[in-house]
């Protein structure tokens, strides 16, 4: 009995969970609307609605008998009755207290912490005595029933007329009419795949129709040759008989199987429009405001300047657009990162806005928009110092991923290209929270995933406007099957600028790398398989044809042709994850059922042409061939204590990493002009030769000065880090903050 | 060698059936459900091994598979469950066991918990029984070639029960590469 108690309890709490938050969502963005000026009514209706929100969640907590929740929701409500009978002043320590409040009402309610833990319990009990004072501090004797904590318990009496005419108010939250059902959305998610999954069986049944109607053909075909024969024999009447039999049941066999397939055939039709619109209607249920994903935004952004002794505001336009819930999810974090890089890199602090007849204020602007094609338009614009053409270029040098030359003769618009590519930072030095360059390359990567694209414009002390646009639905989209070394793979049709053979003498080694020529330009060409890493097939038949075929991908700009041994076919693709064991696999992008109930892999795109790249450049010269057979990229460590060294080996080693030892920094210097290494690791303080001296000795070197370094340092001081800067270090990582997944990462991301 | 391992399957069997009866014949007393595990047994190559059935959702003949391109060799691949796709572990791989690879690999055994999922290989399912949980016996490492935090223990029988929990929940089994 008593275990069924707990089950409910269990369960009524989950459902306490749901509805809790929606009341949080309401009162942080209610609280965020507060702080801003609003005109008086406007105010008053905002205020009423906080205040009902923090009632509803205290009497939810109570019924869940979560205290705690429900005496921390106790001064806040009381506090909002007092705001509202304009009995307390609103200030900024006010609002503090309440965000605080809400903060711990969060973390219990996520179950991130523990109601019963005794820290949770002291906080809470401060927080609810500093609300419950200042409630009461301005209060007028007059109504002092009103402001102490127990006399919250009477407002639950209020009338509960909605006197607005919208129920609350706001923004994107559809007012709820009696035919709404409440479902929750876990539970319409399975129903979504079982309707997608319907597709497999669509083009299975496709597939059924066409083996029949083959079925009918070879049926006439024998018919017609027997036929034939019977003319030209000339036998008993017995034969004659038996012939003539033959004949009645075969005709009545094509006829049956005539009509069978006709069936399937009309089957098919009908099943392929139920599919369709069936799995349009199911995610046209699975749609959401995008206000359900942007309601934490604005006080994210807040922190986020606060904590860097910024002010920024987040202006949120067009938040009522409904979109797809899974694109929304994907959404989530590429306009997180968005906002974070504007309050990081955009919005300067008051002092020097000044200087620019700026506000102190920074604004970012956040707006959603449907367009006709039904995309969904987004942009993050903000009012700050714009993008840094010159660091761009500085970067983009530095990184090796354009001359010097070239890079002075960037556009505004190649120069925002480059603002997306991974490894790319104008942040001058990695450190251990930003400047990988990895951010954007993130946002990107996401985007295009989704099927979309992302731009960005930039005017030097004006501000910077990123430029989303995603579709509103994931939809299955059309893929070209390929067959390569055995393997059946799908690339997005999208991808494929053409398909064609090409006869191998019109494959030209330039400078080591295949090419072939196609409109009169050059394109580098690779083999599919050598790009993915395949092992090569003994006796494969396509190696022995004088034409190979080739399929020319585009992606973002770059053009490059793959050899495959065969391309199959194209088809309708839904691509689902590797399941949760595969997070990511290079390359890959998801898999999808063939109508044959194999699975394919479908590739990304982006990936493949990086690795194509790779394997394009490590395919040749001598002391790199070495390195592409094994795979592995070699580093040195310059270290001149033995357990740093010991520690930083093996960790590296682990990880997969050739690993060659120095023992100081002229150890280093030897053996690098000596050697080839991919990347250097080295501490800051060595005798002989400094980590500083050994970057800029390196940097110097003109077979080196391209080689990525690394420093490692217990010394953790601005006027290092700018040393490292100056000697041209690609990272500085400081061993204190140093654990191993910081390391491998940066080094993964230099390699 | 093909009679050898007749011979060790029928005495399994004769083992599995006794200890089915003996739980069965088992008087359910107040408390000792709560010390029974249920298991089910599996062959890899020569040994024999167990997990937590409660982790088990269901067991599939391995039937066809897709590799993927520069996964470590512990990942078979990919199979298709009616429409979701699963990856394939190889554990004698993964935990770097030694063993002759003639192996029949003709089933999966699809493992879960609340944040993982993926399918185990194994060369035959010997089926489910209980065991009562104090039996189990601490594994010296030598006999099995598996670290000891993989490892719940080692029946009576010798068969190793592995911990399905610890390896759902292992970080090094999750593939998460980056681009080149």
């Amino acid at each position: 009995m008593a275990t069924e108690n707990e089950e409910f309890l269990k369960r009524l709490r989950a459902t306490f969970r749901a509805e809790a938050q929606e009341h949080l969502r309401a009162i942080s963005s209610g609280l965020m609307e507060l702080e801003k000026t609003l005109a008086p009514e406007l105010r008053a209706q905002v205020i009423e609605t906080i205040f009902r929100d923090a009632h509803s969640l205290k009497g939810a907590a109570g019924s869940v008998s979560l205290k705690t929740i429900e005496s921390l929701c106790q001064p806040v409500e009381s506090v909002f009755s007092a705001l509202k009978k304009q009995e307390l002043a609103p200030g900024p320590e006010l609002y503090q207290a309440l965000h605080e409040a809400m903060d711990i009402i969060t973390q219990l309610v996520e179950g991130t912490e523990e109601e019963t833990s005794p820290q949770v319990q002291a906080r809470a009990r401060e927080q609810i005595k500093k609300l419950a004072g200042m409630s009461r501090k301005t209060a007028p004797p007059a109504g002092p029933s009103e402001a102490p904590p127990a006399a919250g318990r009477n407002i639950s009496i209020l009338p509960a007329v909605e006197t607005q005419t919208e129920p609350r108010p706001h923004p994107g939250k559809p007012s709820m009419s009696a035919e709404t059902v409440r479902i929750p959305a876990a539970r319409l998610d399975p129903l979504l795949l079982q309707a997608e999954e319907m597709i497999s069986a669509k083009m299975a049944i496709g597939q059924r129709a066409a083996e029949l109607q083959e079925l009918c053909r070879s049926l006439d075909l024998w018919r017609t040759e027997s036929a034939k024969w019977k003319e030209r024999l000339s036998a008993g009447p017995e034969w004659n008989e038996l012939l003539e039999w033959n004949e009645t049941r075969l005709n009545t066999l094509i006829h049956q199987t005539a009509a069978v397939t006709r069936s399937v055939e009309q089957d098919q039709r009908a099943l392929r429009r139920m599919v369709d619109d069936h799995l349009e209607n199911m995610k046209g249920i699975l749609i959401f405001p995008v206000s359900s994903l942007t309601e934490s935004f604005p006080r994210l952004v807040r922190d986020l300047a606060r904590g860097q002794g910024k002010e920024a505001e987040l202006v949120i336009r067009g938040a009522e657009v409904e979109i797809d819930k899974r694109v929304l999810e994907e959404l989530k974090d590429p306009l997180i990162h968005l906002l974070r890089n504007s309050v990081d890199h955009g919005i300067k602090q008051p002092a020097e806005r000044a200087i620019r007849n700026k506000p102190p204020l920074g604004t970012i602007i956040l707006t959603f928009a449907a367009n006709e094609n039904r995309q969904l338009e987004i942009s993050v614009s903000d009012d700050g110092a714009g993008v840094d053409a010159g660091l761009v270029r500085g970067a983009a040098v530095k990184a090796g991923l354009v001359p010097q030359k070239d890079a002075e003769k960037m556009s505004q618009d190649e120069i925002g290209a480059f603002i997306f590519s991974s490894g790319l930072s104008t942040s001058p030095i990695i450190t251990s929270v930003s400047g990988r360059g990895l951010g954007l390359a993130i946002v990107r990567e996401k985007v295009e995933k989704l099927g979309g694209v992302i731009s960005m414009e930039t005017q030097a002390q004006a501000g910077t406007t990123f430029r989303l646009l995603v579709p509103m639905t994931l939809a299955t989209f059309r893929g070209v099957l390929v067959r390569e070394e055995g393997q059946v793979f799908v690339l997005p049709s999208v991808n494929i600028e053409r398909v064609l053979r090409v006869s191998r003498e019109e494959i030209k080694t330039v400078e080591n790398r295949e090419t072939i020529r196609l409109d009169g330009q050059v394109l580098s060409a690779v083999r599919l398989g050598q790009a993915l890493g395949l092992p090569v097939l003994r006796g494969n038949p396509a190696a022995a044809d004088r034409h190979v075929q080739a399929m020319v991908v585009t992606f973002s700009g770059q053009r490059m042709a793959f050899f495959v041994d065969e391309v199959l076919d194209e088809h309708q693709v839904l691509v689902k994850n590797l399941g949760r064991q595969l997070a990511r696999v290079r390359n890959i992008a998801g898999a999808t059922v063939l109508s044959t109930g194999q699975v394919a892999p479908v590739l990304n795109i982006s990936d493949l042409l990086r690795s194509a790249l790779r394997a394009a450049a490590s395919a040749q010269p001598a002391a790199a061939a070495e390195n592409a057979k094994t795979g592995k990229a070699r580093i040195l460590v310059a270290d001149d204590s033995i357990t740093s060294r010991t520690l930083l080996k093996n960790i590296l080693e682990t990880a997969g990493y050739l690993v060659k030892t120095a023992v100081d920094g002229m150890d280093a210097v030897t053996q690098v002009r000596s050697e080839v290494f991919d990347l250097v690791v080295s501490d800051v303080d060595m005798p002989r030769l400094s980590g500083f001296e050994l970057t800029a000795k390196i940097r110097a070197g003109k077979k080196t000065a391209g080689l990525p370094v690394v420093l490692v340092t217990a010394l953790e001081s601005a006027e290092d880090r700018e040393r490292g800067i100056d000697s041209g270090a690609n990272a500085y990582i400081v061993k204190s903050s140093f654990d191993q997944s910081d390391l491998l990462e940066v080094v993964r991301r230099l390699l | 060698m093909k009679q050898d391992q007749i011979t060790t399957g029928a005495a399994d069997k004769r083992l599995i059936l006794k200890a089915r009866a003996r739980a069965l014949a088992q008087e359910p007393a107040a408390g000792a459900a709560q010390d029974l595990l249920e298991i089910m047994e599996f062959r890899l190559a020569t040994e024999t091994y167990a997990l937590a059935s409660a982790y088990v959702r269901e067991v599939q003949p391995l039937k066809d598979y897709t590799p993927l391109p520069g996964l470590p060799p512990f990942v078979l691949g990919l199979i298709n469950v009616r429409g979701q796709i699963l990856s394939v572990v190889d554990l004698k791989k993964f935990f770097s066991l030694p063993g002759k690879s003639l192996n029949e690999l003709d089933k999966v055994i699809l493992i879960r918990n609340d944040s993982m999922e993926f399918g185990v290989l194994a060369d035959a399912v010997l089926g489910t029984r209980l065991i009562p949980q104090g039996t189990l016996q601490e594994a010296p490492p030598t006999v099995t070639g598996i670290g000891a935090e993989y490892l719940k223990g080692v029946t009576k029988e010798g068969v190793i029960v592995l911990d399905a929990e610890k390896i759902l929940d292992d970080e090094k089994i999750v593939i998460n590469q980056k681009a080149e």
